[in-house]
């Protein structure tokens, strides 16, 4: 044990102590009331207690002198004048009110009293009734002694062992090893004969994919460093040229050229261009151009109101140049109207693509992967006749 | 602590998650947009004169593709370019169009057209639409034959094909309107009944004025008309028919006055109110056997029957609440359901043929309005105003209403009004003379 080790030891040993003996888990005691009181002298507290006296009588009494006599006032013979008064003008045309009429009620129908007495009916089962407020038995319930659900084990105790060593559990993300097993069946005749005619064409492909670029020629020619010999370039500057000429030498790969340049002939190709573009995907910004400037000659003033209603997604193949081909134009799904109303809307929309998109439209040539196929839909609801 | 920071880090995990999805989902397959507003104005289209296949024909072909371009025009949802401004000239039917030449001048659609004669006076007539910016025709090409007579009926046919096809509505060209003419001051007017195509040609006169007519109505079929007339000296209904002009009285109890008469879809039955006693009531009468119904029995005034396309129910004109408001019955009576709560005065309620809305007259604020609602009273839009607008009529697509309007003051005049239930595109129908009480009727056959 070295010296850090001791002193932290008597350090805490220290701590301890003090923690235990010194109080600190004693439990505080509550605070005292404190009352503010004031301190008064005994001749204060007499006087406090002394019953309260009389004041004193006053013996002088200022008595009050009678008034000097005067000349009493002149009495006048004359009466005080009446006042006059208005008096209410009487009219002869006055009738008297008519008395208000007097409607005698109706006597309240005689109820029918029947000699049965009514037949009390047993209340439904989906009957309400007012529930007491308390249970008239004011008994506690008894509740059980023991928990209806277990309570979980705690966690077990770190075992005590010379050496630290971390949890491990089996990894659940990982897959589990299988020994090999060779496949076996029982033996069992199929309920019914699928020919491969008949067999769902959804296990095929829909589409085969666009075969990849060819690598360009400086990647080929690019020679590995690990694998070139340092000291004889001349073979590595001439490896690129054998590949590209001894290429067209295998049979497989002459092959396919021949096929490419008949299917490029004969101006089509079973190869479907890669639904997954490459590259940056449009901006934001890029989009919106695109979407203000086909909108603007979508023009749905001679639509029906049925048309009106039904929203349209239209698919459009896109030339480099920007411009949208026309023949690619076609109505992928419509939701909303009739076939013939979906009809109208999609030759509207395709006005819309071929106006707008004779100049081509404004799109970055280096994203041309991301723009060659898009799905515009067209959807008139902000321009429906309420 | 450790638990806590970690189930912090979780949640906002799962918060992002779905962010983080879509994000990924929109990197992933074609280019996604969706666009939401757009700009309502009238189509521009292109209507070069149609080819006359021969020189008696000519005279022909620019009348009808006139009358086209007038019809188109009129909806407020076409507008035509004027043939100064075409590149193109269309010499021959059958050729190839050069859409490029019409894309130039932004006709995003064309109309050509080729007419000739032949004998006993009938003409024949061929036309073509197409999608200009699409580069295609829109249906096929069709043909209509007639006489030369009727060679503007052949043009509203040829506009309604090409209304039809553009719009996906109805078409509502090719109908007539029965209206009561009115000539003379307001204090000495002078009434009688008229029909006319709906754009206001070809106006015939169905009565003479020499006794006062009301509110003629039209059949489902458009061979009869509905109307009342104070011959007798007192309001009496009667029927006429639109080809022979002969008329018969339909309701003539004495002491009894009628008025208000409307067909019924089938054709065969008609409701219309009856006074009696100072009290007015709806009643109904089979046309064949005269055989009257009565369907409402109220203290109130009863007035203004319409049904619903289906016959089941009808709309009508009642002051029960104290203010004539708008109610809904079954069509052979029971009880109403007021649907008009809105502040003012309702009146001469009448039923779309699609079924939907309501055209009704509101006065308010000492103004009178044309508006429509739904059957249900609710979503109510004023579509005019002025010092008195009333007697909506349908088009027989739904689409637009006509009415009459008069002006003010001693001299003021009436005449019919059209406007489009969007409550645009509001315009006068020419008339030779004041005219009121319009009832459109069905398209023709």
């Amino acid at each position: 044990m070295n010296t850090g080790q001791i002193i932290s030891g008597a350090g805490h040993a220290g701590l301890i102590f003090w923690a235990l003996f010194g109080g600190a888990f004693r439990d505080v005691p509550p605070p005292n009331e404190v009352t503010e009181v004031t301190a008064i002298s005994a001749d204060d507290f007499a006087a406090l207690m002394a019953p309260e006296q009389s004041p004193e009588a006053v013996a002088n009494v200022d008595t009050p002198e009678p008034p000097e006599a005067g000349e009493a006032p002149g009495m006048t013979s004359e009466t005080d004048a009446v006042p006059e008064t208005a008096q209410p003008e009487v009219t002869e045309s006055s009738e008297p009110d008519t008395p208000p009429e007097v409607t005698e009620p109706d006597p309240p129908a005689q109820a029918e009293v029947s000699e049965e007495p009514p037949v009390m009916q047993p209340p439904q089962e989906d009957t309400a009734a007012l529930v007491p407020d308390r249970s008239p038995d004011v008994r506690p319930r008894e509740a059980p002694r023991v928990a209806p659900e277990p309570v979980a084990q705690p966690e077990p105790d770190v075992q005590i062992d010379d050496v630290d060593q971390q949890e491990t559990a089996p990894d659940e993300s990982a897959e589990p090893v299988e020994e090999d097993q060779e496949e076996t069946a029982r033996q069992e005749a199929t309920t019914e004969i699928v020919t491969e005619a008949d067999d769902p064409a959804d296990a095929a492909p829909s589409r085969s994919l666009r075969p990849r670029p060819r690598p360009t020629r400086q990647a080929e020619a690019e020679p590995e460093p690990e694998t070139q010999p340092q000291d004889d370039p001349q073979p590595a500057a001439q490896e690129p040229e054998q590949t590209e000429t001894a290429a067209p030498q295998s049979p497989e790969v002459d092959e396919n050229a021949v096929e490419n340049a008949l299917a490029e002939a004969l101006g089509g190709s079973d190869t479907q261009p890669d639904s997954t573009p490459s590259g940056p995907p449009l901006t934001t910004g890029e989009k919106e151009g695109l979407r203000v400037a086909v909108q603007q000659c979508w023009n749905v003033g001679s639509l029906s109101s049925e048309a009106l209603a039904t929203t349209v997604v239209v698919g459009v193949s896109m030339s480099e140049d920007g411009r949208p081909i026309t023949a690619s134009i076609k109505m992928l799904g419509s939701s909303g109207g009739s076939n013939p109303a979906a009809q109208q809307a999609f030759e509207a929309a395709r006005r819309a693509i071929i106006r707008c998109g004779a100049d081509g439209y404004k799109l970055p040539p280096e994203k041309y992967d991301q723009w060659r196929d898009i799905e515009m839909t067209f959807n008139p609801e902000k321009m429906r006749i309420k | 602590m450790m638990r806590y920071v970690l189930s912090l880090l979780a949640a906002l995990f799962m918060l992002a998650a779905p962010a983080l999805a879509q994000d990924t989902a929109e990197s992933d397959g074609p280019l996604r947009i969706e666009i939401t507003e757009g700009v309502i104005e009238p189509l521009p289209y292109a209507v070069p004169s149609f080819v006359a296949d021969t020189a008696a024909a000519s005279e022909w072909a620019d009348k009808i593709s006139r009358v086209v371009a007038s019809d188109l025009n009129g909806t407020g949802l076409f507008r035509e370019i004027p043939a100064e401004a075409h590149i193109a000239r269309i010499s021959n039917f059958s050729s190839p169009v050069q859409f490029s030449d019409w894309k130039a001048i932004n006709a995003q659609a064309l109309i050509t057209g080729a007419v000739r004669t032949e004998g006993s006076g009938r003409i024949v007539v061929s036309f073509r639409l197409y999608d200009v910016f699409a580069g295609q025709e829109m249906g096929q090409g069709l043909q209509l034959v007639g006489t030369e007579q009727g060679w503007r009926r052949i043009a509203h046919k040829v506009a309604d094909q090409v209304y039809s096809r553009l719009t996906g509505e109805d078409p509502y060209f090719d109908s007539r309107v029965v209206f009561v003419s009115e000539d003379g001051p307001k204090d000495a007017r002078q009434k009688r009944l008229a029909i006319m195509d709906y754009d206001g040609a070809n106006v015939t006169y169905l009565t003479d004025n020499s006794s006062l007519v009301l509110a003629p109505r039209f059949s489902p079929q458009g061979d009869q008309v509905l109307y009342t007339s104070y011959e007798s000296g007192f309001p009496r209904i009667y029927v006429l028919n639109v080809e022979t002009v002969g008329r018969r009285v339909l309701e003539s109890q004495d002491g009894t006055m009628s008025f208000a008469p409307r067909f019924a879809p089938d054709g065969q039955t008609v409701v219309y109110s009856l006074t009696r006693g100072g009290n007015t009531d709806l009643y109904s009468m089979q046309i064949g056997s005269s055989q009257s119904t009565r369907l409402t029995n109220a203290p109130s005034i009863e007035t203004a029957p319409s049904f619903s396309p289906d016959g089941s129910r009808m709309v009508f004109e009642s002051d029960r609440s104290g203010t004539p408001q708008l109610y809904i019955m079954p069509a052979g009576g029971g009880e109403a359901q007021r649907i008009s709560f809105g502040q003012g005065r309702y009146g001469t309620p009448v039923w779309s043929p699609r079924g939907d809305l309501i055209a009704f007259t509101k006065q308010s604020k000492g103004r009178f309005h044309i508006g429509v609602m739904r059957t249900d009273g609710s979503e109510e839009r004023l579509l005019t105003a002025s010092f008195l607008d009333e007697g909506p009529t349908w088009a027989p697509n739904g689409r637009v209403i006509m009415f009459s309007r008069e002006t003010q003051g001693a001299q003021g005049s009436t005449s019919l009004y059209s406007v489009d239930i969007t409550g645009r595109n509001l315009k006068q129908v020419p008339t030779p003379s004041g005219a009121s009480d319009p009832s459109w009727s069905p398209l023709q056959k």
